[in-house]
């Protein structure tokens, strides 16, 4: 191979170089939310039922303080193949750190480090957070089990105004410094990393100035390693190592003066008790459920019996955060959830009548839209065990709302014939 | 002041041999060697002690001392064997950590700060630096392998956490949030939001090493010299294993040999050049 025939292949290998670097500068667009989609429909629908969930303040400037809230319920119908909820925590989807936690609880109890939930119970959350970095974020809650990983919650889009270079986080320590959580220990961190490399390079340097590697291998196979030992390289050995290890020591030393109240890093389990159990007048129970696959819809059969003394009215579905509801349950819908995870009239029963106190009735449910494809939860054909989970929403006439957990295996309908 | 003359005078190499060596050098050291380890020990540091290391709330005084000096001596103790058996230069255990740090700084800015948004104090690496030197000069002073995976790895390792305070040492200040004791790192790691690592994978200060008072530290430093010094052993090896050049020789009688002076290779006869190759030299 001649050398221009290299230089050409050179060029050639750097221009493609060139223009892969160069594709995202040109072609990159941000990408919006975090592939919530693409996990499983049985993570989704039998794990964690979010409800109420709420970004509150759609648009917070830098510095501003502003809150997710919600409530969840653990399915009763969690999956064998995810590991049950001994250990998890409550997370934020985001973006990187575009708002910064400030506060997380459940049922009011701090979740700084995580811990065990019950199946079946439900807990009320409320993160605070302060806004950090300008922009349009798409925001989750999301909850991780240990062994499993997370489990996104519906997103929701918050914004962020301002500047960046504006933001600050001073907090006070028990010792009463202030540090900002934004710099402090930097340019101490820097410093010592820029010194230690000097000190390398001077180390390196001290045997670079001189043949490095040809000359002294000749020498080394031809007359062994006594010329190449050179008295003067024993001696400066020695000066670095008494020197690194004085400065080690004076570091150590001083830092320890610096700050001589430390902690070691906390690392407990919290203890969260589950929200106690609302009485609930309304028992149902699903007795067959199918997906009709052409026509994008669950139905469902709910055997269900009111034990109150008002009649109450079903109005909503919920699942994987996408809700389906009818006129009553629309009335009851937060204006502020994204409309994208809403479908307002797709939830429709074959029984629109009140369930009267002492009824017992079996309504077939269909919760119908083309959601169950886009938020691609029709996988669930493809799950190793086809079954749902969800919550259904029922309301008095005085506007109190009943919860009940609902969940069942699933046939498939593959096609309408015979419909 | 060095034997640089007497060095030259025996590679009989001629004045332009002697130019174009440094003039390879220049080339192979950085460009070749020290980019080289950048993209293979960083990589492989990060697959193993990467979250100690990328995460101030990783930092405690159990795991995070064990991990990075274990992990860290891999490459030293390889590149040590193949800087000082082929060219007696001790400074193969500097490089090393330079390099990694290279590394480390450039994912520092371009992927944890440009790209993600977090601020330096959250993702500030440990300094293995004084480790490295120590590790260096103890192979220099003894030229014995053996002495140096006794002695310097074991001050490799006891150095660490030390070296680390003088950075770290803020991080364990003490703060109350929502009436709850935290060390400054644990509220670092609690307001930063990180989506796809919760909390409950950190592996803080769990494990039987926690004897003597809850000197955690010191426990783990001494269990991380004896292990580093195993360590060491087993890359010198590797390094002995991957770095050796030899080639074989098949004389007139059809007798092979195994050669391991690559510069006889150069003196060979063109004749016996090409009976190694086949007849074509």
């Amino acid at each position: 191979m001649n050398a221009k025939k290299t230089f050409k292949l050179w060029m050639l290998g750097f221009c493609g170089m060139a223009t892969l670097a160069g594709t995202p500068v040109f072609e990159a667009t941000p990408a919006f939310a975090h592939g919530e989609r693409s996990q499983e429909p049985f993570l989704r629908m039998r794990t964690v039922n979010w409800y109420d969930t709420e970004w509150v303040g759609k648009s917070t400037p830098v510095n501003g303080v502003t809150a997710l809230k919600g409530k969840f319920h653990l399915s009763e119908d969690w999956p064998r193949a995810v590991v049950k909820p001994n250990r998890t925590f409550l997370n934020i989807g985001s973006p990187s750190s575009v708002f910064l936690r400030l506060s997380s609880k459940i049922n009011g109890t701090p979740m700084f480090v995580a811990g065990p939930m019950e199946i079946g119970r439900d807990y009320e959350y409320e993160v605070t957070l302060k806004a950090r970095l300008p922009g349009h974020h798409h925001i989750h809650p999301m909850f991780a089990v240990k062994d499993a990983g997370p489990i996104a919650g519906p997103g929701g889009w918050m914004d962020i105004t301002g500047n960046y270079a504006d933001f600050k986080n001073e907090i006070k320590t028990l010792t009463g410094e202030t540090f900002d959580s934004e710099t402090k220990g930097t340019s101490t961190g820097i410093m010592w990393h820029l010194f230690w490399a000097a000190v390398a390079c001077a180390w390196v340097a001290f045997f670079a100035i001189r043949p490095m590697y040809l000359v002294r291998a000749r020498v080394l196979a031809a007359y062994g390693d006594e010329i190449l030992l050179d008295p003067i390289d024993r001696k400066v050995g020695i000066a670095f190592l008494v020197f690194t290890v004085t400065v080690v020591t004076v570091g150590y030393l001083s830092a320890d003066a610096q700050y001589p109240v430390t902690v070691p890093l906390q690392a407990g389990e919290a203890k969260v008790k589950p929200m106690p159990i609302k009485p609930n007048p309304l028992v149902m129970e699903v007795t067959h459920a199918e997906y009709d696959v052409p026509g994008r819809a669950l139905r469902m059969v709910i055997h269900a019996t009111n034990n109150g003394t008002v009649p109450v009215t079903i109005g909503e579905f919920t699942t994987a955060g996408i809700r389906f509801t009818n006129k009553a349950g629309a009335a009851h819908l937060d204006q502020n959830y994204p409309a994208e995870l809403v479908a307002a009239a797709g939830l429709t029963m074959d029984n629109e009548a009140p369930i009267q106190p002492g009824q017992t009735v079996d309504i077939k449910i269909e919760s119908k839209d083309v959601l169950w494809e886009v938020q691609r939860l029709v996988d669930i054909l493809h799950d190793p065990d086809q079954r749902f989970a969800g919550l259904v929403m029922s309301y008095t006439d005085s506007g109190e709302r009943l919860v009940n957990p609902v969940w069942a295996p699933v046939l498939p309908v593959f096609t309408r014939l015979g419909v | 002041m060095f034997r640089t003359d007497e060095i030259i005078k025996a590679s009989k190499l001629p004045p332009e041999g002697v130019a174009m060596s440094r003039h390879i050098d220049y080339i192979y050291f950085i460009p070749i060697l020290f980019v080289t380890i950048i993209g293979t020990f960083h990589m492989h540091f990060d697959l193993l002690a990467g979250d100690w290391d990328f995460w101030i709330d990783w930092k405690d005084r159990q795991w995070w001392p064990i991990v990075t000096p274990i992990t860290a001596i891999t490459f030293c103790a390889a590149l040590q064997y193949y800087n000082w058996v082929n060219y007696r230069q001790p400074f193969g255990a500097t490089i090393t950590i330079l390099a990694l740090l290279a590394g480390k700084w450039v994912t520092i800015w371009a992927a944890w700060w440009w790209w993600s948004n977090y601020p330096y104090n959250f993702v500030m690496p440990s300094t293995l630096l004084p480790s490295a030197i120590v590790l260096d000069v103890v192979l220099l002073l003894t030229r014995n392998w053996t002495i140096t995976a006794v002695i310097g790895a074991w001050l490799f390792a006891a150095l660490f956490y030390p070296t680390n305070w003088a950075i770290f040492a803020y991080s364990h200040t003490p703060v109350v949030i929502d009436g709850t004791l935290l060390s400054w790192a644990d509220y670092m790691g609690f307001a930063y939001v990180r989506t796809g690592t919760p909390e409950y994978i950190r592996m803080i200060e769990v494990g039987s090493l926690r004897t003597f008072g809850g000197h955690s530290t010191m426990i783990s430093s001494f269990f991380a010299a004896f292990a580093s010094s195993l360590m060491y052993i087993l890359w010198w090896q590797f390094g002995k294993f991957f770095c050796t050049s030899y080639f074989y020789l098949t004389d007139d009688r059809q007798k092979t040999t195994k050669v391991h002076d690559v510069f006889a290779y150069a003196t060979l006869a063109h004749a016996d050049k090409a009976k190694m190759s086949g007849g074509k030299a």
